[in-house]
């Protein structure tokens, strides 16, 4: 149970000075996760976690190595054993909702590894993605390839073939064929050449400028508490720190702590 | 130039690779070897199609059968070693209805003999005149009886025995479908008693005969069908696979489980799929086996079932077009052997070529590739 439960207007920026230890929450979410406690089998990970996501938003998760971030995702998203506490998306409480569920609701998924089929074609990779609807949204699939290029000229290519930021491009691709309100992305960076991390994070700017929320987690927390409008410190399960991503980045203790300087 | 060049790549292959090597030069002895026996007459040119054919037949038949095997392994993850009392199953259902229907419903011969119930060979398949040209009708409902009645009976057996311990090891799910694989084979020699039938009848195959240079190679209606339903069903697949949601889905999920879940796929809707695609295909292909082949007996699939796996392997586990693939290699391999060895060293040669092919490509000719 957080201390600073205290609900705000969510008016954005201001509500606390600098970043304190504690958790904001908020009313007017598109994603709100309360107290909730999660892992996988009986071993518990997360404990107590707070985290929001309003409609639009860019949210950032960033912490050590270990910290749950990528649990807290997965948790959303139905992955893991929730033990206590509670997710809510766009009013409907999806605690329990089986993943193959959750997708019909908004939510898109680009988990960190295996995210591609690869045996598949990249057309057909797309195609899966909108799996739940009777026919290939041709609009949808329009807007990804003018979206990502490279992929409508890689289109009859086997998945597998293609390069590390190709295969992100087609997962985020994948998981955008159904319009989600939220896009949960999973250190979209990692394993890229770093000339190619920018343009990673050009693209979910895009993507968030363009009306999608986004929530994502990175270990290159600098670059992206640069871009995201918010962000969460996790660190051994629980929340730590809150607020909004520049603040983070300004913050001494944050800095030191968790940013290497 | 050219000739140096493949000298100096024969040479670094030689140092590189030298068990590829050694089955590489094998392959051209027993190739040289070939024509010599061709050309000098001690293989007449016309058995050597025959034996050709024969190896087509029963690498069409191990590939279809083989197809079923390959997607319950990518699908779910494990070896079914029930599979080849499925293929009996079919054979036995197929058998049934149309033995039935050629004998007029009870007309020729009471229903419980022609229900192959019992003490066997009470009713002869050959008494009924039994054969694609002669009794059309009553093989075209032993077809889809072999189906349905294997589908039926593979999702009855995934309902009751494979769902609930669908999470754990594919080794479990393997003991498991050994389990079952007994219980069929027993319950079919109880029902059916334990004799060996012949059940078509030889005279009423029309036949020709071909001449192929130095003699006749004949062809009977009943290899002309194995080859176009095989083939027929292998291409309906094929489009299935790729063209169909269905097929794209089902390819999805042997690719890659955890995101097909993820990606709304239902999984479970999936996998009954995949049983009622792969026991169809079992069902004709063991159906088609035995009008082809003549007989019907209780462990027939039991032993079809070792060929079927060396084929499914050497094709790559897994993979829909490896399995028909493998099938064929290992279907000519077993009659095309015979120029060289004793015919009851037909079948070791075939699983042999499986080992050397492993040796060279451990994950089979299409590995990797899943059902793609």
């Amino acid at each position: 149970m957080s201390e600073t439960a205290e609900p705000d207007e969510a008016s954005g920026a201001s509500e606390t000075a600098g970043a304190k230890q504690g958790t904001r929450r908020f009313d007017d979410s598109l994603l709100s996760v309360r107290n909730l406690d999660a892992g996988y089998g009986d071993l518990q990970i997360l404990t107590d976690i707070d985290l929001d996501v309003r409609d639009g938003e860019y949210v950032t998760i960033v912490g050590p190595n270990g910290a749950g971030k990528s649990t807290a995702m997965k948790s959303v998203f139905g992955l893991t054993n929730r033990m206590a506490g509670t997710v809510t998306f766009d009013g409907t409480e999806i605690t329990t909702t089986e993943p193959e569920d959750v997708i019909h609701l908004g939510l898109g998924y680009v988990p960190q590894n295996g995210n591609i089929f690869t045996s598949l074609s990249v057309q057909e990779n797309l195609e899966m993605g909108a799996y739940i609807l009777d026919d290939v949204p041709e609009g949808a699939l329009e807007a990804v390839y003018d979206r990502f290029p490279i992929l409508r000229e890689r289109m009859e290519q086997e998945a597998g073939k293609m390069s590390g930021g190709q295969r992100q491009m087609l997962a985020m691709g994948r998981a955008l064929m159904l319009d989600p309100d939220l896009l949960l992305l999973d250190e979209p960076s990692a394993g890229l050449a770093p000339d190619l991390v920018d343009d990673m994070f050009d693209r979910i700017d895009a993507i968030n400028d363009d009306g999608t929320a986004v929530l994502m987690v990175e270990q290159n927390a600098k670059e992206a508490l640069r871009r995201c409008d918010r962000g969460y410190v996790l660190v051994d399960g629980q929340n730590r720190y809150e607020d909004a991503g520049e603040a983070l980045l300004n913050d001494e203790q944050v800095r030191r702590d968790f940013l290497g300087g | 130039m050219g000739v140096n060049d493949t000298y100096s790549r024969g040479r670094e292959l030689l140092i590189a690779d030298p068990v590829r090597a050694a089955l590489v030069l094998a392959l051209v002895v027993l190739l040289l070897d070939l024509v010599r026996q061709l050309v000098f007459g001690q293989v007449p040119v016309s058995q050597f199609v025959v034996l050709l054919k024969d190896g087509l037949m029963r690498g069409l038949f191990f590939g279809l059968a083989g197809i079923g095997l390959s997607m319950t392994y990518s699908i779910l993850n494990f070896a079914n070693f029930a599979h080849g009392d499925f293929i009996t199953s079919g054979a036995f259902s197929g058998m049934i209805v149309t033995y039935i229907i050629a004998g007029g419903f009870g007309a020729e011969a009471d229903i419980g003999s022609l229900a192959l119930v019992g003490a066997g060979g009470s009713v002869f398949g050959a008494q009924l005149g039994i054969g694609v040209a002669s009794t059309p009708l009553a093989v075209l409902g032993g077809v889809i009886a072999a189906a349905l009645f294997t589908i039926l009976l593979s999702l009855f057996i995934d309902r009751t025995v494979f769902e609930p311990i669908r999470d754990r090891s594919g080794i479990t799910l393997l003991i498991t479908s050994i389990g079952v694989a007994f219980v069929l084979r027993y319950l079919i020699a109880f029902i059916f008693d334990p004799s060996r039938r012949g059940v078509t009848d030889s005279n009423a195959v029309p036949s020709t005969d071909i001449l192929v240079y130095d003699g006749f190679v004949s062809v009977d209606l009943h290899e002309v069908s194995l080859l176009v339903v095989s083939v027929l069903l292998m291409l309906g697949l094929h489009l299935l696979l790729q063209r169909t949601k269905l097929g794209k889905a089902m390819r999805a999920m042997s690719d890659n489980e955890d995101l097909a879940r993820i990606t709304g796929i239902p999984t479970e809707r999936v996998i009954r799929y995949t049983w009622i695609i792969g026991a169809g295909l079992t069902g004709v292909a063991g159906y088609m086996f035995v009008i082809w082949n003549g007989t019907l007996h209780w462990f027939q699939g039991w032993i079809l079932l070792l060929p079927i796996f060396a084929a499914v392997i050497l094709g790559g586990i897994g993979s829909v077009y490896g399995a028909i693939v493998g099938g064929l290699v290992i279907g000519l391999t077993m009659s095309v052997s015979i120029v060289w060895v004793p015919t009851g060293l037909a079948r070791a040669s075939a699983f042999l070529v499986m080992i050397l092919m492993l040796l060279v490509r451990p994950s089979g000719i299409f590995s990797g590739g899943s059902t793609a």
